[in-house]
């Protein structure tokens, strides 16, 4: 899965009226996304390989057309990011990393391939599942990205994520990751990637993600977190991720997951926000740009999908505000 | 100019592993990426025998050069550089003008934070910093940087820093010259938090202290009444201090009154007007009146919103 960015523009076409999503346009232009190794930027950006692959997944999944890349290949692709340890890099030969093995879980997960990883890989889920859990710091409770051991929010949402789509968050200390999320908390009501760090929408989803997982929303302030988080939205529709900044179409993903998870997604004007997705959408080549004018990429392709979702657009599979996968997917793994 | 490695006499050692990407797509087609590919294919190569050596320092610049997020490339530098012992002030001469190149990497923070720490040493970060921030006052990256520094060597007011250079109330007077630069800048009022208060946790601070904020905040949202991030942080110095809301009745009403809705300023001051009136049971209409403005005139985005906390009014709950 490449992350070429391009070859259409969001927006540049007149869009009618009565606006629609382009499902079919969407579904090739992410087919056709592995077929450009010939240009630079799909070298370049090899080491999202992996993230980009789950990303063109759950956007084809949330489309209706699971079946559109071939399952076989994608789950070989997956083993072959593997390590011994249990860890995945983004492609083959690339570092193990948190993100890349909470991508190779996700994917594996909505392909139902679980038993396809036992079968080729011993031990395969416990082997991932002590990766991830190596990564805890004992002391603070929070995780850290690989043996470099950067720290941030991201990777202790990523963990609590990927391991308990894979039944294992008994591996790690939850009570302890829980309250280094609470240390995290501001003074404005967001989140931030470390304690004292700024509020930042995409950090609010990882921390909100993570108390969800762990059933432990009751520490949170909802009226206030979710007054912040409706204050995102801009007069033209769009959601930004911190005051006085841009709009732009992965906040739809991170700010309405959030307030889907806190049960205010009526906060904000759905409408508004619908209209400004669809603005972003390529009608012609496919695909979803952070903000009209813009090229699109796949990863604002996945979470405009996903954000139109959580906004009940007709003809979308219904996405899980937690995990960013199909709700059918994670209704599986977690027995619901 | 690109650069190769295949006539290179000094890596003539080595047997390049071009990448096995099972695919039978050329790699060929564009210049530049001929010279990434055989870049990568020798770091494959050394990699393969662990070299540690000043020439795969050389390499991996170069390859940081034309891709920077590429992770892997971070880590084996990293390791490179511990295991030959190199001079780490000169990692961070490189690293400056890399940064200002990509401004939007992850990697390269942490890599600095690493050489920073084994450095003990802050001597020249603020400048650079201040460059950094010249090209994007919000750069989330070096905002949490410059927070790690701060905590690294205790840089708080009232603390005394590592030295004369650059102290605790350098670091807030520093912090005062970021937001009259722009009031709004959101990263720039957190940090002002951060160094005041949110970095020491657990110690009380005086009534002066407190003032003292509350006054520069107030001042702050005189300039710009509709700036979200002052009057975030008003409340929260307030709520901090435990203070009752109501003793900001005043200071709301310079900028909104409910007697004339031409005369809204600022929701943000309504807002603030409709919880204290919604917590006295016999102000309700009133607070009821402010939250139907802002649903109707003043935020209608959110109508919603204020929808639900004029309804909890009825429900006698009150929204802190």
């Amino acid at each position: 899965m490449s992350l070429v960015s391009g070859p259409g523009r969001g927006g540049m076409t007149d869009l009618p009226e009565e606006l629609r999503l382009f499902v079919d346009k969407h579904v090739s232009y992410i087919q056709s996304l592995d077929t450009r190794k010939d240009e630079l930027e799909y070298w370049l950006t090899e080491h999202l390989r992996l993230n980009g692959l789950y990303w063109g997944l759950t956007a084809l999944h949330l489309l209706g057309h699971p079946d559109a890349l071939p399952r076989h290949e994608v789950v070989d692709f997956v083993l072959s990011c593997m390590h011994e340890s249990g860890g995945f890099g983004a492609a083959p030969g690339h570092d193990a990393h948190m993100l890349y093995t909470v991508s190779g879980v996700q994917i594996l997960a909505t392909l139902d391939a679980f038993d396809d990883l036992e079968a080729r890989v011993k031990s395969g889920r416990q082997r991932i599942g002590q990766y991830i859990a190596d990564l805890q710091d004992p002391e603070s409770g929070t995780f850290a990205g690989d043996e470099w051991q950067e720290k941030d929010t991201r990777f202790l949402y990523g963990a609590l994520n990927a391991l308990s789509l894979l039944g294992l968050l008994h591996l790690v200390n939850v009570d302890k990751a829980v309250e280094h999320v609470q240390s995290c908390a501001n003074f404005d009501g967001g989140y931030g990637t470390s304690p004292g760090a700024e509020s930042h929408a995409g950090q609010v989803f990882t921390c909100l993600g993570a108390l969800t997982i762990t059933g432990r929303l009751d520490l949170v302030d909802k009226d206030k977190l979710g007054a912040w988080l409706s204050e995102r939205q801009l007069k033209n529709g769009g959601l930004n991720g911190r005051p006085e900044k841009k709009e732009d179409v992965c906040y739809s993903w991170w700010v309405l997951s959030s307030l889907a998870m806190l049960n205010k997604v009526h906060w904000i004007d759905g409408k508004k926000l619908a209209s400004f997705i669809l603005h972003c959408q390529d009608p012609e080549l496919g695909g979803f740009a952070d903000r009209p004018g813009d090229m699109v990429d796949v990863f604002h392709t996945v979470f405009g999908i996903a954000g139109l979702s959580l906004l009940k657009f007709p003809g979308l599979a219904e996405v899980d505000p937690v995990y960013c996968m199909p709700r059918v997917v994670t209704k599986r793994c977690l027995g619901q | 100019m690109p650069k190769y490695y295949h006539d290179d006499p000094r890596w003539a050692d080595i047997d390049a592993l071009p990448q096995d990407d099972g695919g039978p797509y050329p790699l060929a087609a564009i210049a530049y990426t001929d010279e990434y590919s055989e870049a990568m294919s020798y770091l494959r190569a050394v990699m393969a025998r662990n070299e540690m050596s000043e020439r795969v320092l050389e390499l991996t610049e170069h390859i940081i050069d034309m891709n920077p997020a590429h992770y892997t490339v971070w880590l084996y530098r990293a390791k490179v550089l511990s295991a030959t012992n190199s001079d780490l002030s000169r990692e961070i001469a490189w690293l400056n003008p890399t940064a200002l190149r990509h401004l939007k990497n992850y990697q390269i923070w942490h890599h600095r934070q690493t050489i920073i720490d084994k450095l003990d040493s802050h001597v020249g970060e603020a400048d650079f910093i201040a460059t950094m921030l010249e090209q994007d006052a919000k750069n989330y990256h070096v905002w949490s940087y410059r927070q790690w520094l701060v905590k690294r060597f205790a840089l708080f007011p009232g603390k005394g820093g590592a030295d004369g250079e650059w102290d605790g109330e350098k670091e807030l007077k520093w912090t005062e010259g970021m937001i009259e630069a722009d009031v709004r800048n959101n990263s720039a009022w957190n940090h002002r938090w951060f160094v005041v208060l949110g970095g020491r946790e657990g110690e009380t601070v005086s009534d002066d202290f407190i003032k003292r904020e509350i006054d520069y905040a107030q001042a702050a949202i005189r300039k710009a009444p509709q700036n979200q991030s002052s009057w975030n942080y008003l409340r929260g110095i307030v709520r901090h201090a435990k203070l009752p809301v109501s003793a900001l009745k005043d200071f709301a009403l310079e900028f909104a009154t409910l007697e004339s809705s031409d005369q809204v300023h600022s929701c943000h001051a309504l807002d603030l007007l409709a919880e204290i009136y919604a917590a006295e049971e016999n102000t309700w209409d009133e607070a009821a009146k402010a939250f139907e403005l802002l649903a109707t005139k003043y935020d209608p985005v959110r109508a919603q919103y204020w929808k639900y906390r004029q309804g909890l009014l009825r429900q006698g709950g009150v929204v802190a």
